[in-house]
Parts: structure tokens; C-alpha cells; sequence
């Protein structure tokens, strides 16, 4: 019955021509692994590295298909896991070459070690995120806590809620983490299976349009025996807080190029995205669903039926979690009453017991004259569906919440209280 | 609506400047890396008995820190003291036993003699503030 | 006008090997002086002996161990080619990487140079213990690169501790003798580089040498850079500090490793072995404990059980040399 209602979300939306029907280009339909792929292709990336896990494995298999059949010059080297990818993955890119690889779940954090040195040797690879959630036990659905687990590494982070976004994300990345004002890793994730394998229809530009819009990689300090240099010496006892202050000046110097790259990008190819934070029916209203990832798809489908019924609610969707757009925010969640984040991760005995976006969120806020009440919704853990009922009672939630400025629950487990 | 971004960057003075991703530059080759003298560590000074001596260049190949060295036109075997730690394997590997090892006491030059090696010019530069 | 460093780089040719000892001295030093080493350093002897043989076209990559802490300190280099850390946990996975990324880019002509010969320096730990899935891998996929195992049998970085190359017997901060445990270190440690060989039957070159023996070294390190794919050269380079040993006798204890049988110079070419060091007869393995700390508290048993791990491994290995009775 929920499906059912998804199911026909999905079609209006596409009768609308959200999926961007108004851009040139050839369609093709291709789930979210296969959108990355195609950009991937035409990024004409060097050297990709890979291991089998589910969900992502099929960029993989896509790219291995396309080196077979001469589409693409690229060598594809079999990791011996997700900390071997992630090595491959550093030392091509310390050679000068544009490399990608990618992971899910406990993948992810198998290869934790390796994320500093990357994004601290500056080096602009680009991870391809299918979420999967963490073991115990062996469960395969999404969940966004094993990308999110990497926020505090360096690497920009941030997830696409539909095919077609994870196409134009990856161009983007590339360029924006390859800008020489940034030099620094980029992780692309989408929500395992409701973005990774549900095909839609994606918008495929021109090679020629791709090449215009991403430039070859220029690495300036590539390991090259004509340009003898040393990558990664220990370091003066004083010298390490200025190295970390670099790369915090990296990361944080993004925001321009991020605004710069995107609309370039709308520009040339005839999108509409917010450089960094979605609005979906905001302008009037009083109480918000925060959201990141694939679920903002259903949930902006609640909107519409709750604003049917003369709900004042909208949906606010974020496209980065690091670098986090801390003053974008704090402008736009700052006027309503309530804010409801849903969080699809969780982090065990946080502040509040939420989960990572809203304890990001409430430090967003905090120096804000108007402070929303604030409350987490714990909904799609374990890889669960976020059914259209759920976004509802979500919707009833917040609504009483801006009408008596309080929650009864600092964070609402969705599938436990609202049965 | 149009946001400012606020500056949240760190700005890093002048002389605490790091080179990008902390990256250097190589020594060139044959050369030396003057950021790390290591001539002080040294109690005994190897001193070469040149009659004595074969030319059969065992000592060249035996060094860790390569401070043997041809010298006068590659007729002769020298020392680099200041970087030679002064750890024997030259001596040991001369199988005519032309390298003594001689106490750095008993030259005026000697390590415990000096303020410290720091003050070769080249090194003085790299400390002058 | 091409410099002279472009002319060697791009001049791929093989690299010849050495006929003695002043050919190998007239090379030019990539290691060079200024580095915080221990005087008398093996794995420092080591790396000066590699960098000399690899000549100019190289890339070498330092996983953590003493050879990235010990050179490296305070944001300076001793090498004169270019030099990378890695993680001691995927030296191997980042040399696949970097190799990869030079067959791409030569391939797709973004790259003008030649290919170049890129080199691991891993201590024991990072290849034998905690690194061995990268170095395996990397020898499994059959990258065009170079894996050096520096082998001073112990993590010294950190304070000599045991590692999986550490012998029966030894001392370490890990493994000290006591009366429960007399013998210190109970275990027998791995056979690194036969056990690559057997792991990856497809590999051309492997090699294990000695810094005792410099100029057999030196072209073992030149015949693995000549092969096109995986090569490993298992060099055994000795620790003063963490063995007990006065500095000057690093050579001499090097020597004795061989002479013993404890240590085997090797080559593995075609599918076939070769064994450097042919005497008419071992040595007691007694006069290689004897000079080493690390060994001083091992009683006659000891060094009984240890002289017969030797007389396995000689077996094994079908060396049909008779050892010398005490």
C-alpha cells in the first residue's frame, strides 16, 4: 500500500520533469551506480580500484564492463580490500592521475586508517558511497553511518537523492576537489538499493560539454622522478597544528568554489540545484523536515499530501555534510518554529541520544536569535523503507511542536512510537 | 537569498608557513641535508693512513650515512665529519687496517671542544632567526 | 636543451649490472648524508645501497618503520628522487596505485617521461606481519614495481619489539627472558621471502641478499628493477641497537648470518633457485649468538634447538652443506 504511494511519487515527479526532461542531452535509464559510472566514464578517469561488497559493487562491474569493451582507457586494479582500494586509490592520485574507488558499510570503515593520509597529501580521489548499514549482523541495507563515520577525516562528503544528482554530482566533485584553491577528497554517496539500483531516467550530456566542464587533472607536486620532491616527512614538534590548520583552510575555503562550480554547472547544462542546501516548499513554511539522502525523494511526496491537507510544512534537503554550509543554514533554519531532522544513522549515547545530523544541526543553530525546537527522527535505520505514513506522523510531530514550542521526546524512534 | 560565507579559515603567519600538504624538496644528488647534522653524535673520529691504504674502496660502499668519500681527484679516501657518526664500519671492513678510531678528545677540534655544530654557515642560515 | 636528469630519465634502458666493487662505488648517491639513523644503521646501510643501484628514474616509498621516522624528522629528506610515506599497513597497495597510474597515463599520453622503477622499502613489519596483504597483493596483480624487505627482525621504531621475523630466542621489549619463559621468544619466525615465491608462483624475480654484501645486493636490486612486473629482494640489514651489537659490528654479525646459514643469499629466477654462498662447510650457528645481546641469555639447549631449525631450513631448502660440529 506504502509502495504503492511511492511508486506513484516517483511518476509525478517525473510528469513534472524534475528529472530534468527540459535538458539537452541523451536519456538513458540507469540506477544511481550506473548514472556514476557513465560520469565516471566520461570524466575519463586513469585508474579506478575496487573489491566486491553490496551494494556499490556495480559502478564496478559497469567500469570493468567498459574497460573490456575499449570505452574507457582505464586500469582497473583489483584491491585485496577496501584498505588496499583506498592505497591504490592514494598512490595514483600522488602519481598525478584522476583515480576513483568506493565502498558500503563495513567496507567503509575497514579502510578508516587510510582516509587522513589522502585527504592530508591533498590528493582529489573520488569514492563512490552505496550506504549499507554496519554489522551486527549482516544486514544490507542503507544507512548512512558508515560514510558518516568518515566526517571527521578530511574528505567532503555529501549524498544525491536521485540518479540523475549522482550523475551531475560526480562531475561536480571532481571539479571541485581538483580546483586548485581545494585539493581534497571527495566522497559521492547515495543511499544503498533506493538510489544505487532503482533505475530513473538520467539526462547524459555531450563528451564534449563534460570536457568543457572538467578539465584534465593538474596535480602540481605529483611524485615524478623529473621533479624529485618528498611526499609526507615527520614534522617539526610546532609544524603539526599548521599542517591540520591547511587542511581545515582547504576544506573551509570550499564554499566559494562549491557556489563558483554549481552554478557554472546549472549554467551549462540547465539544472536548477542550490549549491548546498535543497528548499522544497519552504518559503512559507513553519516547521521543516531536515533531511540528507535518497529518503528526501519520499519525503518531499509527504509534503505535497501534507500541504494538501493546509499543513505548513516543507522539507529542507542538504547536499553537504562536510564541508557543512554552517551559515547557509543557520539563515534558513533559523525562521521556523520546528525542525524535525531525520536522521539515518545513528551514533550510540550522543547528546539527546540523536544521530549525527542533529548534533551538527543544533550547533548550526545555537548562536541564532530564534532557536526552532528541535527534535531527531531515528527512521530508516537497518536499511528500513521511510514510509509515506512515517514522514505523516513526522508532520504531526513537528506541527504540535511549533504549536506548543515543545517535544515530548528529544528523539522520536520511527516505527516504535508512532505504532 | 544571498549568504556571506563568514570566514571560518585560520590565518597562518608568515613564518609558521608549511610548504602545500607538507611536501619538500629532494636534496640534489651527491649532495647533503643540512636540516640534519649528525657530525656531533660522534666519540670516535676515523683518520685514514693514506700509505697505508689499498684504494680497494670497501669503506666507500660500507658507510650507512655515505661520508667516505674519493677525494683528490678519487686518488684518496676522505671524511665528511660533519655528518660521519662515527660508528667504526670503515675500520672494521679495511682489510689493510688503514682507518684508526681516534677519540674525539684528543683533537682541538674535537666534538666536546666545539659550541655546536650548528654553527657551519650553511646550518647557521637555516637557524638565523 | 634537455638537462642531464632528463636525458637519464628518459633513456630507459636496462640497468647493467655491477662486476665489482669500484663500479659500484663510481655511482651516484640518492641517499644522501643527513639523516638521524643510529651510527652503524643496517637498514640505513640498506637504502643508501638501493637508492645508489636504482640510479635516477625511481620513486621510492616509505612505509612507516624506522627508515620514514628515523629520515624523515623535522619536514626534511635524504633522498634525492622522489620519495612518498605510506601507511606501514599498504605500501604494497599504494606502489600498485602509483604504478597503475603511470601505465595510464603513458598510455593515454599525459605523461612524457618513461616509465619509471618504483620501489617499497618495508621493514619486516610492514611486509612480513602487518603489511603482508598489500605486498601480496601487489606481487599477486604483478605491478611493474620493486618490493624491498629491509629485515633487522624486530619493530625497532618503537623500542625493538617482536615481530613475525624475529628469531627463536631473541630478546625483545616484548619478549624478555625470565625463569617461566628462559628462551625469551618461544616462536620461529616466517620464511618471508620463500613464502612469497610459493604464494605467487607467477613472479619472475625474488632475491634475498645481505648489506655484507654490497655489490651482490646492489645488482639483485638491479635485476628486480629490470624485470617487468612484481619483484621482491629480501634484504637482511642489521639492527645494532636492537640486536646488541657494538656499532662497528653490523658487517661482521651480517657476515656471520651467512656464514651460519642462518641467513641465505638467494636468487629466484625462472622458476629456480640459486644460492649465492656455497662454503665447504656452516659455521656453528654459536659464533652468531654469541656476539649478539639479544641472545646472551639463550643456554646450551637453546642454541641446540636453534642449530637444528638451521639444519631443517638447509634441508628444506635442499642445501647440501654440512655444518661445522661446536
Amino acid at each position: 500500500m506504502a509502495n504503492e504511494d511511492v511508486k506513484v511519487g516517483r511518476q509525478a515527479e517525473e510528469d513534472k520533469g524534475a528529472l530534468g526532461d527540459s535538458r539537452p542531452g541523451t536519456i538513458k535509464f540507469l540506477t544511481g551506480l550506473g548514472a556514476a559510472a557513465h560520469a565516471l566514464r566520461m570524466a575519463d578517469i586513469d585508474v579506478a580500484s575496487s573489491y566486491p561488497i553490496r551494494p556499490y559493487t556495480g559502478v564496478m562491474m559497469m567500469l570493468s564492463m567498459m574497460a573490456a569493451r575499449g570505452e574507457l582507457d582505464l586500469e582497473f586494479v583489483h584491491g585485496e580490500g577496501e584498505h588496499g582500494q583506498l592505497g591504490i586509490a592514494h598512490g595514483a592520485s600522488s602519481a598525478g592521475a584522476r583515480a576513483m574507488t568506493g565502498s558500503s558499510g563495513v567496507g567503509v570503515v575497514y579502510a578508516m586508517e587510510v582516509y587522513s593520509p589522502i585527504s592530508g597529501g591533498r590528493c582529489p580521489v573520488q569514492m563512490v558511497i552505496a550506504d549499507r548499514t554496519l554489522d551486527p549482523p549482516g544486514d544490507f541495507g542503507s544507512e548512512h553511518t558508515d560514510a558518516l563515520s568518515t566526517r571527521d577525516q578530511g574528505w567532503m562528503l555529501g549524498w544525491a537523492h536521485t540518479p540523475q544528482e549522482v550523475f551531475d554530482n560526480t562531475l561536480m566533485y571532481y571539479r571541485i576537489g581538483e580546483d586548485p584553491r581545494v585539493y581534497l577528497p571527495q566522497m559521492n554517496c547515495q543511499d544503498g538499493y533506493f538510489i544505487s539500483h532503482i533505475p530513473q531516467r538520467v539526462v547524459v550530456p555531450t563528451q564534449e560539454e563534460v570536457n568543457s566542464f572538467l578539465p584534465p587533472l593538474e596535480f602540481p607536486d605529483a611524485l615524478d622522478p623529473l621533479n624529485p620532491l618528498g611526499h609526507g616527512p615527520q614534522i617539526f614538534p610546532g609544524q603539526g597544528h599548521v599542517l591540520e590548520a591547511t587542511r581545515v583552510n582547504a576544506m573551509m575555503g570550499t564554499f566559494p568554489v562549491i557556489d563558483e562550480v554549481v552554478n557554472d554547472f546549472n549554467k551549462r547544462f540547465g539544472t536548477s540545484y542550490d549549491p548546498f542546501v535543497e528548499q522544497y516548499k519552504c518559503s512559507d513554511a513553519e516547521y521543516v523536515i531536515f533531511i540528507s539522502g535518497g529518503h528526501a525523494f519520499t519525503g518531499k511526496f509527504a509534503v505535497d499530501h501534507m500541504r494538501e491537507k493546509g499543513m505548513k510544512i516543507g522539507l529542507v534537503r542538504t547536499r553537504w555534510v562536510r564541508p557543512w554550509p554552517t551559515d547557509y543554514l543557520a539563515d534558513i533554519l533559523s525562521k521556523f518554529k520546528a525542525i524535525g531532522v531525520v536522521e539515518t544513522n545513528n551514533s550510540f549515547g550522543a547528546a539527546r541520544q540523536c544521530g549525527i545530523l542533529t548534533l551538527e544541526v543544533a550547533t548550526t543553530l545555537y548562536q541564532c536569535d530564534n532557536k526552532p525546537v528541535l527534535t531527531a527522527f531515528m527512521a530508516g535505520l537497518g536499511g528500513e523503507v521511510i514510509r509515506l505514513d512515517e514522514f505523516y506522523y513526522m508532520g504531526d510531530v513537528l506541527k504540535d511542536a511549533a504549536a506548543k514550542g515543545s517535544t515530548e521526546r528529544t528523539a522520536y524512534w520511527i516505527g516504535f512510537h508512532n505504532v | 537569498m544571498k549568504t556571506r560565507f563568514k570566514k571560518y579559515t585560520v590565518e597562518i603567519p608568515e613564518e609558521m608557513a608549511i610548504p602545500f600538504a607538507g611536501i619538500v624538496e629532494s636534496p640534489k644528488p651527491n649532495g647533503e641535508q643540512p636540516m640534519m647534522l649528525t657530525g656531533g653524535w660522534r666519540i670516535y673520529r676515523p683518520v685514514i693512513d693514506s700509505e697505508k691504504c689499498v684504494m680497494c674502496k670497501s669503506c666507500v660502499l660500507a658507510c650507512p650515512d655515505a661520508t667516505v668519500l674519493l677525494v683528490d681527484g678519487g686518488n684518496k679516501i676522505g671524511f665528511n665529519l660533519d655528518y660521519c657518526k662515527g660508528c667504526g664500519l670503515c675500520t672494521w671492513v679495511c682489510p689493510v687496517n688503514a682507518i684508526d678510531r681516534v677519540p674525539e678528545l684528543d683533537f682541538e677540534d674535537g666534538v666536546p671542544f666545539q659550541d655546536a655544530l650548528f654553527l657551519l654557515p650553511h646550518v647557521e642560515a637555516l637557524y638565523a632567526d | 636543451m634537455t638537462t642531464l636528469l632528463e636525458e637519464q630519465v628518459q633513456a630507459k634502458v636496462d640497468l647493467p649490472l655491477l662486476a665489482n666493487i669500484h663500479q659500484a662505488v663510481e655511482l651516484d648517491e640518492y641517499y644522501v648524508m643527513g639523516h638521524r639513523t643510529c651510527a652503524g644503521c643496517g637498514p640505513a646501510l640498506s637504502y643508501r645501497l638501493a637508492c645508489k643501484a636504482a640510479g635516477p628514474n625511481s620513486i621510492f616509498l616509505g612505509p612507516t618503520g624506522c627508515m620514514y621516522v628515523a629520515n624523515t624528522s623535522y619536514l626534511c629528506v635524504p633522498w634525492a628522487v622522489p620519495w612518498m610515506h605510506t601507511q606501514i599497513t599498504d605500501a604494497g597497495a599504494v606502489v600498485s596505485g602509483i604504478s597503475a597510474a603511470y601505465e595510464a597515463r603513458i598510455r593515454k599520453g599525459k605523461y612524457k617521461g618513461t616509465f619509471p622503477n618504483i620501489y617499497v622499502f618495508a621493514g619486516d613489519g610492514g611486509s612480513s606481519d602487518i603489511g603482508i596483504q598489500a605486498a601480496s597483493a601487489m606481487m599477486y596483480r604483478d605491478h611493474d614495481a620493486i618490493f624491498i624487505c629491509y629485515d633487522n627482525e624486530c619493530y625497532s621504531n618503537t623500542g625493538i619489539q617482536t615481530s613475525a621475523q624475529t628469531p627463536y630466542g631473541a630478546w625483545t621489549t616484548f619478549t624478555p627472558p625470565g625463569p617461566k619463559i628462559p628462551e625469551a621468544k618461544k616462536l620461529f619466525p616466517k620464511d618471508f621471502a620463500r613464502g612469497m615465491i610459493a604464494l605467487h608462483p607467477a613472479m619472475q624475480y625474488a632475491a634475498a641478499a645481505s648489506i655484507s654484501y654490497p655489490v651482490d645486493y646492489m645488482n639483485k636490486v638491479r635485476k628486480a628493477a629490470n624485470i617487468h612486473g612484481a619483484a621482491l629482494v629480501h634484504v637482511h640489514a642489521i639492527c645494532p641497537k636492537g640486536w646488541g651489537l657494538r656499532a662497528n659490528q653490523v658487517l661482521l654479525c651480517g657476515k656471520l648470518a651467512v656464514e651460519t646459514g642462518t641467513f641465505h643469499l638467494f636468487e629466484y629466477e625462472n622458476g629456480e633457485y640459486t644460492y649465492q654462498y656455497q662454503p665447504k662447510a656452516f659455521k656453528p650457528v654459536t659464533e652468531y649468538l654469541k656476539i649478539q645481546d639479544r641472545f646472551a641469555h639463550l643456554k646450551p639447549e637453546h642454541h641446540q634447538k636453534i642449530q637444528e631449525f638451521i639444519n631443517q631450513g638447509l634441508k628444506r631448502c635442499g642445501i647440501k652443506i654440512p655444518v661445522e660440529a661446536v
